[in-house]
């Protein structure tokens, strides 16, 4: 008998880089600060003098999660300032390409990051221990996401068939139809998600966020529509910094977004779900109406149910747009010969929300400036605002008990530096 | 410090897997590194004792294959490929032999 090999490929990560600060006084929270230490990557700098074609391939390598949203942004923004339209066929590609990355993000963090703080396990690993076939539904499910970046991206993370106009290459439709037996095992395995996140016991919290969201006529929204908030706001999307400002605190590298004039708001599957559940395919709505998921979820731990609500809608819309596809002439729309200067911006729906990029292009078609809001720190000033109620509920639990509970709060948000399980350095004051 | 995030999550990795598996000791340990990883063999080498100092795999093996692909999609990865558990560990009431 020989010593025992056991394969795992568990990719070594990095561990977000952050540290939460509470003062308490008199039981209160006084002071939250969530401090991310993440060294400033100065993307929006390097961009400046590179050709605006780099644009999506450069601003994809910010994030190995969800580098199509990048990508999307980029190229709306890209086409809003050279004055091209993309419809038809490639426009459905691109609402293809970003469901196989909602599919593949969100059941990473439901399955790996969330549903082990519902079930009692520090994580994944030991929650697949009792849970198999659980945590194996999830990982099918990520999969059938990744098959639809690899399939049209060229690969499975960091996609390199997107450009400006379109594709680099557009798949015949029976390269396409080879997704579809997996896609519905998919669609399948995403309802069961569904009434299997209902069905977790959620502590009862109500928080007042102000939802912010695209809102399109007529689909549930991603890579178009228009700004729209709980509290009234109707926008065009490339108007986004009349509405929104990005402040510097001095704790924390990480800039966080507010309401000009206003506060913290709450973008991503909460949002997004509050100002579009009425545009829900019809096999996901059926599913939303059985379980009896109110139209505004405000209880942030019951975003996983939402989460697992755009996972399905996502498959059932994957589904739809391959069956419809009939590949169209050329991959892509030719951007005009001669350049004249030019700006556009442009929002799409990340799967964690609203991601928004700006540029200014000269008649040499290099990138002059560049101005990119990611999901996480737009949402970052309103989880603090999650923690601060947390705290002042139960001041009275011990730093451990404080930590564990706020790491919680934090991945109801499923923000980029959740991907480690365990990240917080809690520092607690009391007074 | 993001080596030392790292080799933390190595860490935690190492003790996870010794749980989930029933082992008590881990005997070595294949790590994949890409060939952007932001890491070198050297400094992994150097640091595996005190990654792994106080865990099952104390004064384990450590052996890495170093990729030279740019364009793997992992290129920027580190991946804990495989662990290897010494017979007498599963014998003792581990998850039992292959």
């Amino acid at each position: 008998m020989t010593d025992r090999t056991i394969a795992v490929d568990y990719l070594a990560r990095v561990e977000g880089e952050g540290s939460l600060r509470l003062r308490l006084e008199g039981g209160k929270a006084k002071e939250v600060e969530l401090r991310i230490f993440e060294p400033p990557r100065f993307f929006e700098a390097l961009l400046r003098g590179r050709s605006y074609l780099e644009a999506p391939d450069i601003t994809a390598r910010i994030c190995g999660i969800c580098p199509v949203a990048y990508q999307m942004s980029a190229c709306h923004a890209l086409e809003r300032a050279l004055g091209l339209r993309v419809v038809g066929p490639l426009r459905d590609l691109r609402r293809l390409l970003y469901c196989g990355e909602w599919i593949e993000s969100h059941a990473l963090h439901i399955y790996l990051l969330h549903a082990p703080d519902f079930l009692g396990y520090p994580d994944a690993i030991r929650m697949a221990k009792d849970h198999r076939a659980t945590v194996e539904t999830g990982l099918a499910l990520k999969q059938a996401g990744n098959a639809i970046l690899e399939l049209l991206g060229g690969r499975e993370i960091h996609p390199i068939n997107v450009r400006v106009g379109g594709f680099y290459r557009v798949p015949p439709r029976e390269e396409l139809e080879t997704l579809l037996p997996t896609l519905e095992a998919a669609l399948g395995a995403a309802e069961r998600t569904v009434r299997f996140a209902s069905g977790l016991p959620f502590p009862r919290v109500e928080e007042a966020y102000e939802f912010v969201a695209l809102r399109h006529p007529e689909e549930y929204p991603m890579n178009e529509g228009e700004l729209v908030s709980s509290e009234g706001l109707v926008l065009p999307q490339e108007r986004f910094e009349e509405a929104f400002e990005e402040v510097q605190v001095p704790y924390s590298h990480a800039l966080q977004a507010r309401r000009r004039g206003g506060g913290a708001y709450l973008v991503g599957p909460l949002a997004r779900f509050a100002l579009n559940h009425d545009r829900l395919p019809p096999k996901t709505r059926r599913v939303v109406e059985e379980i009896g998921l109110e139209p505004v979820v405000r209880n942030p731990y019951r975003s996983i149910v939402v989460r697992a609500v755009e996972v399905m809608l996502a498959c059932e819309e994957a589904i739809r747009l391959i069956r419809g596809y009939a590949p169209p002439e050329r991959p892509h729309v030719d951007p005009p010969g001669e350049l004249a200067g030019a700006s556009g911006a442009a929002v799409t729906e990340a799967p964690r929300g609203i991601l928004f990029h700006r540029y200014e292009i000269g008649n040499d078609g290099l990138i002059r400036a560049a101005r990119i809001v990611p999901p996480t720190s737009q949402n970052q000033a309103r989880i603090e605002e999650d923690l601060r109620h947390l705290v002042d509920a139960r001041p009275d639990r011990t730093d451990r008990e404080l930590t564990d509970a706020c790491e919680r709060a934090i991945r109801n948000h499923d923000p980029c530096i959740s991907c480690a399980t365990h990240f917080l350095r809690l520092e607690v004051e009391r007074a | 410090m993001h080596e030392e995030r790292l080799f933390r999550d190595l860490r935690a990795k190492m003790i996870a897997i010794a749980e989930v598996e029933g082992v008590h000791r881990i005997a070595g340990a294949r790590l994949w590194v890409g060939a952007l990883a932001h890491v070198s063999e050297a400094r992994l080498r150097s640091a595996w004792p005190a990654i792994v100092e106080g865990t099952p795999a104390e004064g384990s093996r450590l052996d890495v294959e170093l990729s030279s692909d740019l364009a793997d999609p992992r290129a920027q990865g580190i991946v804990l490929a495989s662990v290897e558990v010494p017979r007498e560990s599963y014998l003792a009431g581990g998850a039992g032999g292959d």
